[in-house]
């Protein structure tokens, strides 16, 4: 289940966005390269947004850190093959890919990104008949991506927090990283910081992948991913995250033991 | 943001704003002998006038004036100076800033050719220093054209519990507290007439923008709280012959965001369900709550999810 497209537009788009003019409109120039790259001459419609619907806020509160989610309803849960998050105008468009195992009943991904400039940003799914269906929204920003690290990062590289629903159908993985976009400055010594980032997410159970999710550099400093469910998400959960630097770090849940009590593992196992 | 967060959640949309221009005249009255403060209006961070929405202000010694913030521009900053100078020919020895942020420190370079002595916390230098930059981008028209690094001043004396000073005939203590509002809180008590600027420590109708750490802050307030003082000039919003009392809606406001957004994280639920539901009730009280609750309960999700 791991996706099959590499993580290669940071390096192709990167240039392109080494200065973001500001206050400049969505355009949809970017979008139209992304979607020939990302899917071809392939039919995609607009969501019926009983089904499937992306939230964000319009002006964000923190442009280093804006909420987004995307639910799937009704005939939707169960029948999602493939979630891509695209932010047209960030260097490095795709925030992240999510494959689905089979069957699994997702209803809800939540994640908190880093958006450069204004821009539309985009979620599509693929339905396991093999329909494309996009989302799309506009966020206003600026500097998500260049905003320097903040002071108060820091903490044990790779920590994994878990904060569960009490009814075990919604799960809030934290990871304790810097997710440094190669856009950062320093600011006290001037320097570039070079790019750092959680690449990979595996969850788990029982030894079968549930959801897969490539990662990147759009990724909030300390990335936070949230999955629901119609139904009590499988527990344990194991949960395996590797980053750019092949560090591996993983953490098990298990389970909604009681009201808003988790119990982690937190292994963390830096190669 | 921390630091640069700092600026980049609170003053994000002062960057698109247009050239702010001051309200003329430039207002000051004196709220104790020989202590004069100009109010900030209170206006949305993306409002023209932006620059212009501290309190500042400035108390005159029989052989020195000290200056206590100086506004959110280099032109506030020189309103601010040319204030003083209609009021006395007294040196100005002291610039002192009670916090990092733009509408606090970008009128210093408006007192360089004082050659007055720039003071502030033991942790601004590295606050400004880490905001330069940033401060720079996006607040350019805030400077002297060409905006350069230069014009963001720090301070060269640092106060790391407390300093004295004599300004002649009076004397003031400034405080420097733990992590608060920000990283670089500090007041300054002027012992004469018991008047206490308390820099954005305190936040009258304005609703409190959370830079530093909310626990941090209710210990800093309960202190204030404590403190004996005949009026205080807070951050933002008019002044008050009690301090106590004025105190109460702030420290309501952050206890309900501390306890909201601590309760939202045990219960799972998500940062827009926690935007949207912590402290709700308090939305009435404030001025310019949709455009600071949202970074506030966003910065303290953050924190508090990995507490």
């Amino acid at each position: 289940m791991f996706a099959t497209l590499p993580f290669a537009s940071i390096v192709v788009l990167a240039g392109s966005a080494a200065a973001p003019a500001e206050n400049q409109s969505p355009t949809d120039d970017a979008w139209g390269n992304l979607r020939i790259q990302y899917y071809g001459e392939r039919e995609l419609t607009i969501a019926d947004s009983a089904a499937f619907t992306l939230e964000a806020p319009s002006n964000t509160p923190d442009p280093t850190a804006t909420a987004l989610t995307v639910r799937f309803g009704g005939a939707d849960i169960g029948h999602i093959r493939q979630l891509r998050v695209f932010i047209d105008n960030n260097p490095s468009p795709v925030a992240s890919t999510f494959d689905f195992a089979e069957g699994a009943r997702v209803a809800e991904i939540g994640m908190r990104v880093r958006v450069d400039r204004w821009t539309s940003i985009r979620a599509i799914a693929e339905t396991t008949d093999g329909q494309l269906q996009m989302h799309s929204t506009w966020v206003n920003a600026a500097g998500g991506c260049s905003a320097a690290p903040s002071p108060a990062a820091g903490g044990a590289l790779g920590e994994i927090r878990f904060h569960n629903t009490p009814d075990g159908r919604s799960l809030q993985i934290a990871i304790r990283h810097p997710n440094n976009s190669g856009f950062q400055i320093d600011p006290l010594s001037g320097n570039p910081i070079p790019p750092h980032y959680v690449s990979h997410i595996r969850f788990s159970s029982n030894g079968h992948a549930i959801m897969d999710v490539d990662a990147g550099i759009s990724l909030s400093e300390n990335p936070t991913l949230r999955i629901a469910s119609d139904s009590a998400l499988p527990a344990p959960l194991s949960v395996e995250v590797t980053d750019s630097h092949d560090a591996h770090f993983n953490a098990n849940w298990h389970g909604a033991v009681s009201a808003g009590e988790t119990i982690s593992d937190a292994a963390v196992t830096p190669r | 943001m921390r630091g640069p967060r700092l600026a980049l959640a609170l003053w994000l949309l002062g960057a698109a704003a247009n050239s702010a221009a001051i309200a003329a005249p430039f207002q000051i009255q004196q709220v104790a002998a020989g202590v004069f403060v100009h109010l900030g209006q209170p206006l949305d961070l993306e409002a023209p006038g932006h620059d212009d929405i501290a309190n500042i202000g400035f108390i005159v010694g029989s052989r020195c004036v000290a200056v206590i913030d100086t506004g959110g521009s280099v032109r506030v900053g020189r309103a601010l100076l040319a204030a003083i100078r209609q009021r006395t020919r007294t040196p100005i020895c002291y610039v002192i800033n009670t916090h990092v942020h733009v509408d606090h420190v970008l009128g210093n370079a408006a007192f360089t050719a004082s050659h007055a002595s720039f003071i502030g916390h033991a942790a601004l230098p590295e606050a400004i220093a880490r905001n330069r930059l940033y401060f720079l981008q996006h607040y350019p028209e805030d400077l002297d054209a060409p905006a350069t690094a230069q014009q963001i001043i720090a301070p060269d004396r640092r106060v790391q519990d407390g300093l004295d000073l004599d300004l002649g005939g009076r004397r003031l203590q400034l405080r420097a507290w733990p992590v608060a509002h920000t990283d670089c809180d500090l007041t300054v008590l002027d012992e004469s007439t018991r008047t206490l600027f308390t820099g954005d420590l305190l936040f009258r109708e304005r609703l409190p923008a959370v830079d530093g750490d909310v626990s941090g802050w209710l210990n800093v307030i309960d202190e204030l709280a404590r403190m004996s003082v005949k009026r205080a000039i807070p951050g933002h919003g008019p002044p008050t012959t009690d301090l106590e009392s004025a105190l109460v809606p702030e420290r309501r406001y952050l206890r309900a965001l501390l306890d909201g957004v601590r309760s939202a994280i045990d219960m799972g639920q998500s940062l827009p369900e926690a935007i949207d539901g912590v402290a709700a009730a308090e939305k009435s009280q404030w001025l310019l709550w949709d455009s600071t609750h949202p970074r506030n309960v966003t910065r303290v999700y953050q924190q508090l999810e990995w507490k």
